[in-house]
């Protein structure tokens, strides 16, 4: 048994490094990274980029700021990759550091949302001009809207509603209990429907 | 009248975790029916509006920035004071340095038979707090350590052998700063009392 043992382990090392970067599953690729395995954090970043673009977009509310801080996110994720347990997903860990990186850049900058005219490129073939613009003109009222929320308020509406983590994940990124994530997420879209101003308008 | 729902009530609802039916206030309640409704309808609203995607090229060009950056950080050089002062450098070495001093302490000590003389040790270079004011960090550091802290952080960051590691990669001038340092920290009235 246990001479067994001795000899799985080095050849599940061996094929482990032997198996291409795009095959390896999520611990695999966070091991490889840390081996300095060629070409697997470029792969955690193809795998992740436009999650961590959205959550960042979501908080800053506009593509510049949204653009840097992903940078940030991605950088810390790098330098922090060693204390990644595996008791969450890789994703859920870097949503936990893009929101301390949104909170401590929308508590030192008051957030800079995006112009009146910024266009969502979507399939537009079935939808009317008039259609569109109300759309697009929703669209950014209610982002602009989002950014004016309290950081707690708007980091647990971003990742509940956009980023589909259950609360009790956001409980452990927010470091606060399931109630409290509740009572967060029903307060933030209490403030939201206050600043959009009367459920008719959004219509 | 029983009391009007809570606001982790309205969330499960509005979600769907929880049925109506569960709570037989809502039935007369109208204020709570409308409250529930509203909810229902800006979540759907909030939730339809997406983020503006940005141009095709950009996901390539935000890769390439962080292929830069983490290349960038990679070839940063490390002073060794940053070598040192890493928990899982720091940690390791003071924990085999206090358990080589512990076990030359409790070892009951064998008369000495040899008739050879004594090899004298060679005098430390003169390298330390005095000479640099920022390795006084190492040592204020090596004082305020938690030793149960220290033994857990042992067990869960170091590699067998990452402290032998690290200490083969310092300098002949680390090495000796290192053990001056922890020969300093051992002979410190209380320092074994402290493992216990």
């Amino acid at each position: 048994m246990a001479a067994s043992l001795v000899w799985a382990l080095p050849v599940a090392v061996v094929s482990a490094r032997e198996i291409p970067v795009t095959d390896l599953d999520e611990q695999q690729l966070v091991e490889a990274c840390l081996a300095g395995r060629a070409g697997a954090f470029d792969l955690v970043v193809e795998r992740h980029r436009r999650a961590v673009y959205q959550l960042c977009y979501r908080f800053v509310g506009n593509h510049e700021d949204a653009s840097d801080l992903s940078q940030d996110v991605f950088l810390r994720a790098y330098r922090g990759l060693g204390r990644f347990r595996g008791g969450s997903s890789l994703a859920t860990w870097l949503y936990r550091i893009g929101v301390n990186v949104c909170l401590n850049r929308v508590t030192a900058k008051k957030p800079v949302t995006e112009d009146i005219d910024a266009r969502q490129h979507v399939d537009t073939e079935r939808e009317s001009q008039v259609d569109r613009v109300l759309r697009e003109e929703r669209g950014v009222r209610v982002r602009a809207a989002i950014a004016q929320l309290p950081p707690k308020q708007r980091a647990t509406l971003v990742l509940r509603m956009y980023q589909e983590l259950s609360h009790e994940e956001i409980a452990g990124v927010l470091g606060s209990s399931v109630g409290a994530v509740k009572a967060n997420f029903f307060h933030a879209l209490g403030s939201l429907k206050k600043i959009l101003g009367s459920d008719e308008d959004l219509k | 009248m029983k009391p009007h729902l809570t606001p982790e009530q309205f969330v499960d609802l509005a979600e769907g975790v929880q049925p109506e039916s569960s709570l037989p206030h809502l039935a007369t309640c109208e204020a709570c029916r409308r409250q529930l409704a509203g909810t229902r309808a800006l979540v759907s609203d909030v939730r339809a509006v997406d983020v503006p995607e940005p141009s095709p090229l950009f996901w390539d060009h935000l890769s390439s920035r962080v292929h830069d950056a983490v290349s960038e950080e990679r070839l940063r050089p490390r002073s060794w004071r940053e070598r040192l002062l890493q928990p899982r450098v720091l940690v390791p070495s003071l924990a085999g340095a206090m358990a080589v001093a512990l076990v030359a302490v409790l070892l009951p000590r064998a008369p000495v038979t040899s008739a050879m003389p004594p090899m004298p040790l060679p005098p430390l270079a003169p390298l330390g707090a005095a000479d640099d004011p920022q390795l006084s960090i190492v040592a204020a550091y090596g004082t305020t350590l938690d030793w149960d802290q220290m033994r857990d952080e042992v067990a869960l960051a170091s590699a067998g052998g990452s402290g032998d590691a690290v200490a083969a990669a310092l300098t002949v001038n680390e090495q000796r700063e290192l053990q001056r340092l922890l020969a300093e920290e051992m002979a410190q009235p209380g320092a074994l009392e402290n493992r216990s």
